[in-house]
């Protein structure tokens, strides 16, 4: 399953990459649902909550742990709706297959807030853009649901025919039929899509999944003040010559009004910290390089690129339990700490060579280190300089961010 | 030619005078008289300019004391210097038909930074066609499109705009009514903005940087010029869309106003603004004058932290054309209220909303030199200015530097080629931002 980055600051187009890598599969990520639109059936809204049936179906399948090897895994499991869609354990990734003892590769996402992501795209300045799961390839939500059911180390029914077995099990089978057709579930692959499709209608109609009711989003509205710390997080945030953050996590509302998503959808390279915690990294010989693979196959080539991931939302932050695709810091404030004592004070986070001297980036071949953003504000440091933010400025960013929980009620 | 033209301004102002059927005889004849005395008025002015023998002198008088729309056919009922700016709308070489005529102006224009040669710059900065119909003699249609930077598309600069677009009904009283889009009396250059109309290759500062030129609204306006040489501008208008601020950008340092006008582009207008001018031309070649417009800037807009935020924009202006001399000043000054909550909201960016800009300057030009064809006219200005000039203010610690009070210098030369053409060249000196030093070289044109 995936994770999600925390506060990252500024990004240069251009510096993704990392090492090879070594074959394994990783597909991380529960359920997850979709953006794009496939198939013909029409969408029709009706009075359940305001989804369509479509969606409506989508809701029901988006929490049916039947529709697993182990009987015990739905989408909701790792994308718990109670805890923004994320994982609810600090696992730094979770457990599947038919005996839920398979791990994965990649901390859980959220799926807050990614209604709105594009389709993989190269910009006109070659900043790759957009796309789902951190290594944007999957270019819907709907493309997205696939690997989760099929996975191994995720629900791991092997087949889209075995999902659709157990889908004809259902106590909504019969709903499934009516909506997209009686013959529907005679064919494992037609079936399969309209899963995938009611997913992605789920999470893009229900407005639990993009509910823009953070304590920011009501502050920016005029409705509520942010305290003293808040703002000066956000002030340091926005800053570009102290957290920079905003280079990446866009804070503003758009020309048009629109709330912030607190991501510009690129990829940027931050030289996290290996994660002993996924068993797959005893293999010394493997790296997850992100856009150019393993999971990803078609950058390969593009080493430039090895090491990029996603640029998450920040929204809802500060409730998740592990940070980065692979899970590292298991603390908001350590993770806002690493963007800026990355450089300045690299023991901190990577371990010692045998000379005792911090191996820095030690997630990614010596070969794609240097694809590591060093050059923007705050990560544009040396040892024995100050860190671009203070403890206490830490403190007040990490405050910042929790105004971007949804669900705020004023007192 | 000129006799020819103040004659044909002279016939139509007669046209356009308030002979209404519902007028009384004595009223008609006690009208007659008048406009007879200016007729006369008119004629002695006719002679004096023709004893100058000098167009542009006689262009530039207009422009100081007419800072109407070029395309003004038969403006006010004969006060005056009134009509002189219609020169070139009358002339029949830009009569489309018998009561519509063609327009037009245009700028290229070369900038090279002084400290920085690799910044030279050449833009086709301007393009503007204009077209003026009149439906009758008290009912005319003025339209005005532009082109910017010369090429406008998706992944180009430029901007295609309509910079006019109104009907204007003259009453019997002298009254002028119009709707539509059109500009702002504010400043001297707002509504007399054509290259050949101000010296310098670049347009001043003050009237872009805080009077965002080139101003218009839609709206409805009325204007009346009176016996005494005063002339009233109001209505009620869109105003700006404080929404649009981008506090990311430095956009909003550079004309605050101008980063959040609308143009008449789909205007928010929930909240409309109103405007009033006065300027009064009673001695021959002054000009006096001062105008002031407000409006909320919110939109009423949802979930916006400034619904309440009002914009004021005043300025004092002035202009004395004594013999050879061209000499102005303007003062503007802007405010914007209630704009707390949302500076919050752009804690630690660059660019928040300012709560006052302001600028002024006084310019010089001499006319040195001049033959039938060419006049040579070096001129010296001096603007200070500050587009952010103080904020609301914010929290302890996140308080934002206002900005400096920037002075810039400009001295150079316009060379008139006829009453149509201009050659420019100029050196500007920046006070603060001493990296914006700069040569500039333009040509414009104006009919």
């Amino acid at each position: 399953m995936f994770q999600d980055n925390v506060a990252a600051p500024a990004r240069n187009p251009g510096r993704l990459k990392w090492p090879l890598a070594l074959a394994m599969a990783c597909l991380a990520a529960a359920c997850g649902g979709g953006g794009g639109d496939s198939a013909s059936t029409p969408i029709t809204p009706v009075a359940d909550g305001g989804l369509s049936k479509v969606a409506g179906l989508g809701k029901k399948i988006f929490s049916d742990q039947s529709l697993s090897a182990s009987g015990k895994q739905s989408c909701a499991t790792c994308h718990n709706p109670d805890n923004a869609h994320a994982q609810s354990n600090d696992l730094a990734v979770q457990l599947g297959g038919a005996n839920l003892d398979v791990p994965g590769f990649r901390a859980v996402p959220s799926l807050r807030y990614l209604n709105l992501t594009p389709a993989f795209f190269f910009a006109s300045d070659g900043t790759p853009t957009g796309g789902f799961n951190r290594d944007g390839r999957a270019n819907t939500l709907a493309d997205q649901s696939e690997r989760p059911f099929l996975a191994p180390h995720e629900m791991a029914n092997g087949s889209k025919a075995n999902v659709i077995v157990r889908l004809k099990q259902a106590a909504y089978a019969e709903e499934f039929r009516q909506v997209f057709g009686a013959s529907i579930l005679d064919n494992s692959d037609d079936a399969f899509n309209r899963i995938q499709l009611a997913l992605q209608q789920y999470q893009k109609e229900d407005a639990d999944f993009h509910p823009y009711d953070s304590k920011y989003d009501q502050f920016l509205a005029g409705k509520v003040p942010l305290d003293a710390a808040e703002l000066r997080g956000l002030a340091l945030f926005n800053n570009p010559t102290k957290g920079n953050c905003v280079a990446c996590h866009l804070s503003a509302k758009g020309s048009d009004g629109s709330p912030p998503l607190f991501t510009d959808f690129t990829f940027d390279n931050l030289g996290v910290p290996r994660n002993p915690a996924i068993a797959a990294t005893a293999d010394a010989a493997y790296f997850d390089l992100g856009l150019c693979g393993p999971d990803r196959t078609d950058l390969g080539n593009r080493s430039e690129l090895c090491g990029a991931f996603k640029v998450p939302t920040l929204r809802n932050v500060a409730t998740r339990k592990v940070f980065f695709h692979n899970g590292y810091f298991k603390t908001l404030r350590e993770a806002v700490s690493f963007y800026v004592k990355r450089d300045t004070n690299p023991e901190l986070w990577y371990p010692a060579d045998a000379n005792g001297a911090a191996q820095k980036f030690n997630d990614l071949p010596e070969q794609y280190r240097k694809n590591v953003n060093v050059t923007e504000v705050p990560y544009n440091r040396q040892p024995n300089m100050p860190p671009a933010l203070s403890d206490s400025e830490v403190d007040d960013v990490v405050q910042f961010l929790g105004t971007l929980t949804d669900g705020y009620k004023a007192q | 030619m000129k006799k020819n033209i103040l004659a044909q301004a002279v016939a139509l102002a007669l046209m356009a005078s308030p002979l209404a059927a519902s007028a009384s005889e004595a009223e008609l004849l006690k009208r007659l008289d008048k406009l007879a005395a200016e007729v006369e008025q008119l004629k002695a002015e006719l002679a004096a300019t023709k004893k100058k023998a000098d167009t542009v002198e006689k262009r530039q008088d207009a422009l100081a004391a007419a800072p109407v729309a070029p395309v003004a056919v038969a403006a006010a009922p004969a006060v005056a210097a009134a009509p002189v700016s219609t020169v070139a709308a009358t002339s029949p070489a830009t009569m489309l038909g018998p009561n519509t005529v063609l327009s037009s102006y245009g700028e290229v224009n070369y900038t090279r930074p002084r400290h920085d040669s690799s910044k030279a710059q050449t833009d086709v900065a301007r393009a503007v066609i204009g077209i003026t119909h009149r439906f009758d003699e008290k009912t005319k249609m003025v339209a005005e499109f532009e082109w910017e930077h010369a090429v406008t598309s998706a992944s180009d600069k430029g901007e295609t705009e309509v910079e006019q677009l109104y009907v204007e009904r003259e009453f019997n009283n002298g009254l002028r009514a119009k709707g539509g889009l059109f500009l702002i009396p504010a400043g001297l250059l707002n509504t007399n903005h054509e290259p050949t109309a101000y010296y310098g290759v670049y347009r001043n500062f003050v009237e872009t940087a805080i009077i965002p030129s080139t101003w218009r609204e839609a709206g409805l306006g009325l204007s009346q010029t009176l016996d005494n040489g005063l002339t009233w501008d109001a209505g009620v208008t869109t105003g700006f869309d404080l929404s649009k601020w981008d506090a990311a950008s430095t956009e909003g340092r550079d004309s605050p106003l101008g980063s959040i006008h609308q143009e008449g582009q789909m205007a928010k207008s929930h909240d409309l603004s109103v405007f009033g001018a006065l300027n009064w031309r009673g001695v021959p070649g002054l000009l006096l004058g001062g105008s002031v417009f407000t409006g909320k800037v919110g939109q009423k807009t949802p979930d916006f932290p400034a619904q309440d935020a009002r914009l004021t924009l005043w300025d004092l202006h002035a202009r004395y054309t004594p013999g050879k001399w061209d000499l102005s000043a303007v003062y503007a000054r802007g405010t914007i209220s209630n704009t707390e909550a949302l500076n919050q909201t752009f804690a630690g960016q660059p660019t928040p909303v300012p709560s006052s800009f302001y600028g002024w300057y006084t310019q010089a030009a001499y006319q040195l030199w001049k033959n039938s064809d060419y006049t040579l006219t070096p001129f010296v200005r001096y603007e200070r200015f500050n587009t952010a000039n103080g904020y609301a203010a914010m929290p302890a610690g996140l308080a934002v530097a206002t900005g400096p009070n920037e002075g810039v210098w400009t001295t150079g030369l316009n060379f008139n080629v006829g009453e149509g053409v201009v050659l420019k060249a100029d050196y500007q000196k920046f006070k603060v931002d001493t990296a914006r030093d700069r040569f500039n070289l333009g040509l414009g044109y104006a009919f």
